[in-house]
């Protein structure tokens, strides 16, 4: 049979390296660095909003809020990824009663967050911003230059695929892990987490009065701190440390106007988590 | 249901509840069981089978058939040697590793579906990750067999990997997730060598075979090169109901037949 092999003067010799050697020699994975990081959306930005912390609270926090989304629709373009919330700690709670497994867990999880991406998409439907699914990303560019937003649901799309956690049967990559893949795949501008606190606390401040708060932290202390708890998933804070784009991630208290408007004009409000060496 | 900082609740024993928090996360320690019991899980090497060709894969789909009466089977297929050459034009253009996952998962899905068409006179059907989530229940009930992309539909959402930019799960870790969610009976993974070895033994000739390893001893002794993904054996350390994986010959008649059998041939990494 002929094969590629026979049109390796065309590959460069990285490309040679692939077809030629099996991909779990690390030889090979260390030679795949010495490539370009090309940047697909270099200005978007992505905001997820919380959906427990603001999603779950109905009007009295969600209008506000889209009130500050659509005010800054024509200065910076948004990724507007939604959580799930309370019904998604609901049917977690039934299912594991239930035997089910963790990829079962994430396909009624995603409807969850679903929900919350649609409902936030009635919100903003006047404006021309539309809800995206994941198999709809390639038309995503078109919007955000159209319309300046487009509305997802924050799960990455694993379904039945996502992996055990380490501990218990909750899927480890949720939405704040989904909507940081979208902003490093893309290479975007800000990863911008709106949720009910004003950043990171050493302890959940809901429920701990002595707990303090950390406006700034390196992504490799707050790892080997190994908090009791934490504002953002974990698999976030491990793909930071390996993510090629996204240096630094905020959180901000999307209860307090102005807030999610000044993470995106660049000011530091809220709790930034950045990627050592990589301070500025 | 609302609480004094205004959100609605549904009452649950996660209520309220951060699911970042260590404790709350061990409280969800608790018996998984099977959805697919019967099941086994077949995957066909992209790279080591199905670039071969029909002299490769026709006996081993006849074999396939002829075991379909015996063992309800769900074939994944992995890409190949077109996936090898999408990462080199990919990673040349600066592509990053969610556009190569979402790249190459189109040569397993070609795979795959060359496969179910082979198979179709025999009932089975390709299946895309919307209808394996759907509807395999019931093509399993109808037809004793379908046919998927090994590649986990993980796309632009694909993990930054450690080291490098390849796509860390292809082929054997969705096949292995789609077993461990189903509880499958088993899932053997057909290559193009006898097992586990020591070292590549096409190339180091005193490379010796390895019959059964720990998932954890296998990680530990940073092997040069695996006969599957590595994912698979971190996804194996935190196994709950498919506890261990066979890896065998394809390219051998009949090892398939004897692994569905029960019998211990080629290489078994359990957890």
């Amino acid at each position: 049979m002929k094969t590629m092999q026979d049109e390796s003067a065309h590959l460069t010799d990285l490309g040679k390296q692939l077809i030629s050697h099996s991909l779990t020699d690390p030889s090979v994975q260390r030679a795949t660095e010495a490539t370009p990081n090309f940047t697909i959306l270099p200005w978007v930005n992505v905001v997820k909003i919380g959906g427990q912390s603001i999603m779950d609270r109905g009007r009295s926090a969600v209008y506000p809020l889209v009130q500050e989304i659509v005010d800054n629709l024509g200065r910076h373009k948004m990724i507007l990824g939604t959580g799930a919330g309370t019904r998604a700690r609901h049917i977690y709670s039934l299912a594991i009663d239930l035997g089910l497994p963790t990829g079962v867990l994430t396909v009624l999880g995603t409807a969850v967050a679903w929900q919350n991406a649609q409902m936030l998409h009635y919100l903003l439907a006047q404006y021309g911003i539309p809800f995206i699914e994941p198999e709809g990303f390639s038309t995503l560019p078109h919007y955000l230059m159209e319309r300046g937003a487009v509305v997802c649901q924050g799960m990455p799309p694993y379904k039945l695929w996502e992996p055990n956690p380490e501990t218990g049967r909750i899927p480890p990559q949720r939405t704040d892990t989904g909507c940081f893949l979208v902003a490093e795949v893309f290479g975007a501008r800000k990863m911008i987490y709106v949720k009910d606190e004003d950043g990171l606390y050493t302890a959940d401040p809901k429920k701990h009065s002595s707990s303090q708060y950390i406006p700034r932290i390196s992504v490799e202390e707050l790892l080997a701190r190994d908090l009791e708890d934490l504002i953002v998933e974990r698999a976030v804070l491990e793909f930071m440390v390996r993510a090629r784009h996204i240096r630094e991630i905020q959180f901000v208290n999307g209860l307090e106007p102005g807030q999610l408007t000044a993470a995106l004009n660049g000011e530091p409000v809220g709790t930034i988590i950045y990627r050592n060496g990589d301070a500025r | 249901m609302s609480d004094h900082s205004g959100a609605q609740h549904v009452t649950s024993n996660l209520m309220r509840e951060s699911l970042m928090d260590k404790t709350v996360i061990a409280r969800t320690e608790a018996p998984v069981s099977s959805i697919l019991p019967d099941v086994n899980v077949i995957q066909i090497g992209g790279r080591s089978i199905m670039d071969r060709g029909g002299s490769a894969l026709l006996p081993l789909l006849d074999e396939i058939v002829a075991n379909q009466a015996e063992h309800r089977m769900v074939i994944g297929v992995g890409g190949g040697v077109r996936s090898r050459h999408i990462f080199s034009v990919g990673l040349d253009l600066g592509l990053p590793t969610g556009a190569l996952a979402a790249l190459s998962a189109k040569d397993a899905a070609q795979n795959a579906y060359m496969v179910s068409c082979l198979l179709a006179k025999y009932g089975f059907v390709y299946l895309e990750a919307p209808f394996v989530v759907q509807l395999l229940p019931a093509m399993l009930a109808a037809a004793r067999g379908a046919v998927f992309n090994g590649i986990p539909p993980y796309s632009l959402w694909e993990h930054p990997p450690r080291v490098g930019k390849l796509p860390p799960h292809g082929s054997d870790a969705g096949s292995y997730l789609l077993a461990e969610v189903f509880g499958a009976r088993n899932i053997i993974f057909l290559k193009d060598i006898d097992g586990l070895y020591s070292a590549d033994p096409r190339t180091d000739a005193t490379a010796e075979f390895i019959p059964e390893i720990r998932a954890q001893e296998l990680i530990d002794r940073k092997l040069p090169t695996l006969p599957i993904e590595p994912a698979v054996l971190e996804l194996l350390t935190r196994a709950k109901l498919a506890r261990s994986v066979r890896i065998i010959n394809g390219l051998v008649p009949a090892n398939l037949s004897r692994a569905l059998g029960g019998e211990s041939i080629g290489t078994l990494i359990y957890q």
